[in-house]
């Protein structure tokens, strides 16, 4: 017998991280499309490697503990906590373009945030990235739909992971191209991967925030200047 | 504070139609030789030199300099930053750095080498009043083990923070550690054994610059690979991997030439050190 609480905060934890869900993702490679440009991520074997460097150098150290301490600091009531980390998780992402994308991705989840639920402080947020106080970021955004939610911590920051990477795998079967059972199969052997950042997150130093790699990096900035580009990051 | 290994306080100044060093403090084994003037500018050049020869485990070195208004300074060191087993007992190296209004910076240290074992944090907190202008460098470079191989050092932190009028505007931090990562596969060095990074801020650093400075520093070249982007105010990072030292300065030089002539219509510097 399901509890009703808990399949209704499980059916808007679907409908968030459903790729249907219009957050502009699907926009975005965030430096994936330099590495297909440049005949380095050119099948599931070498895709499957790009995303674990990516999921495990970068999105654990930006996004994924930037949206375990917005939790955590929703929790406590801290705000002026998680204005600051706005402006840290922006001002560290050394690329233009993947900052605009995750800037982008922040104001549609926002809206629909805002329109789909009724919380006063993530209206909040909305205005300060209005008015410039802030930036946006879209794992600070999760991070406060899902604490609206009350869906518990380590489901929110796995959750933001797996739409990320979901929206990443289609992304890279439409441009490497891969087939479509590739691409799931791919997804199913990310699973171990997933669980493991999670673990990772829980355990980091809030000083560890915005550990970036190098080649990472710079494929992101490399985008800019690509000849011809099916997506904006 | 902690015992430090080496600390340094530089001022500058501007004083009549040149720039002086009016403070230069040293403690331990950091120093700084006399300033230098390159050429006819009034900008000099300061020489950081560490006693040691390198660093060991433990070792703590921490450097304050300031510059005020309208004051002009060239920072470099003697030589390579040499990083020596310190697995377990980090070298800590922190630079605090204040710009006042109209003064620039141009700080093109040397190369780190990281040898066997080495844990190196550097932290770097730069503080800026508009209208002042930074250029900001590191260079990060392999030692050889006894074995011939690349690669054995333990970890390499470089964080740095940068505040325009108090305001974070840049938040870097980068992390190398070969025992825990593929350290030359996809996404970290990508086949590379050098990584460089330069970071200016000024008001004239527009798109248009950036797009000339791309142009100019031939991006198709194999040898290296460049990454350029603007910050989020009147800036730019430029990251490189490359397979030398020498290939990653030819492009820091190339790049603080054309700042230097374009910006401030001075001519190109030659450290002179070998």
């Amino acid at each position: 017998m399901l509890n009703t609480d808990t399949s209704l905060s499980l059916l808007s934890l679907l409908q968030l991280c459903d790729s249907n869900f219009p957050t502009g993702a699907f926009s975005h490679s965030f430096g994936l499309e330099t590495y297909i440009q440049d005949d380095k991520v050119m099948s599931k074997q070498t895709f499957s490697e790009w995303l674990q460097v990516y999921l495990q150098e970068q999105l654990v150290y930006t996004d994924g503990l930037a949206c375990r301490l917005t939790y955590e600091a929703l929790e406590e009531g801290k705000l002026e906590t998680i204005w600051a980390l706005d402006r840290k998780i922006c001002v560290q992402n050394q690329a233009a373009e993947t900052r605009e994308g995750n800037k982008r991705m922040a104001e549609r989840m926002l809206y629909l945030g805002t329109e789909l639920y009724s919380s006063p402080t993530l209206a909040l947020y909305r205005e300060r990235i209005r008015d410039k106080e802030c930036w946006g970021h879209s794992s600070i955004v999760f991070a406060w739909i899902t604490h609206h939610l009350k869906i518990p911590k380590s489901v929110a920051i796995i959750s933001y992971l797996y739409a990320s990477v979901a929206s990443l795998i289609q992304n890279g079967v439409r441009a490497i191209p891969l087939g479509q059972t590739e691409g799931q199969r791919l997804f199913q052997e990310l699973q171990a991967p997933l669980i493991h950042a999670v673990e990772q997150i829980n355990g980091l130093d809030p000083e560890d925030l915005g550990i970036t790699s190098p080649g990472l990096e710079l494929s992101q900035m490399r985008h800019e200047r690509l000849g011809y580009r099916l997506f904006m990051s | 504070m902690a015992e430090l290994t080496g600390f340094l306080r530089i001022e500058a100044r501007k004083h009549r139609e040149k720039s002086i060093a009016s403070e230069i403090y040293s403690q331990g084994a950091w120093k700084v030789n006399p300033p230098i003037y390159l050429d006819s500018s009034g900008q000099p050049c300061l020489y950081m030199v560490s006693l040691g020869g390198g660093y060991a485990g433990g070792d703590r070195y921490k450097a304050e300099i300031r510059l005020s208004e309208q004051a002009e300074l060239l920072l470099t060191t003697l030589s390579s930053n040499k990083i020596f087993r310190s697995r377990g007992k980090p070298v800590i190296q922190e630079i605090d750095i204040y710009l006042a209004r109209g003064s620039v910076l141009e700080y093109l240290p040397d190369n780190t080498i990281a040898y066997q074992d080495a844990h190196y944090e550097q932290s770097t907190v730069i503080r800026m009043e508009s209208g002042a202008t930074l250029i900001y460098t590191d260079l990060i470079t392999p030692g050889w083990a006894p074995d011939g191989s690349v690669f054995r050092y333990d970890t390499l932190k470089l964080r740095t923070e940068i505040y325009l009028d108090d305001h974070l505007v840049v938040f870097d931090h980068i992390r190398l550690c070969p025992g825990a990562q593929n350290i030359q596969g996809i996404g970290l060095l990508e086949g590379y054994t050098h990584y460089g990074s330069m970071i200016v801020i000024g008001q004239q650093a527009t798109p248009e610059f950036l797009d000339k400075l791309h142009e100019s520093l031939d991006v198709g070249q194999s040898q290296v690979r460049l990454g350029l982007s603007m910050l989020m105010i009147p800036g730019f990072t430029l990251r490189i991997l490359a397979f030398s030292t020498q290939a990653i300065e030819s492009v820091f030089q190339s790049c603080h030439r054309m700042i230097r002539e374009e910006w401030f219509e001075k001519q190109p510097i030659s450290f002179r050190k070998y």
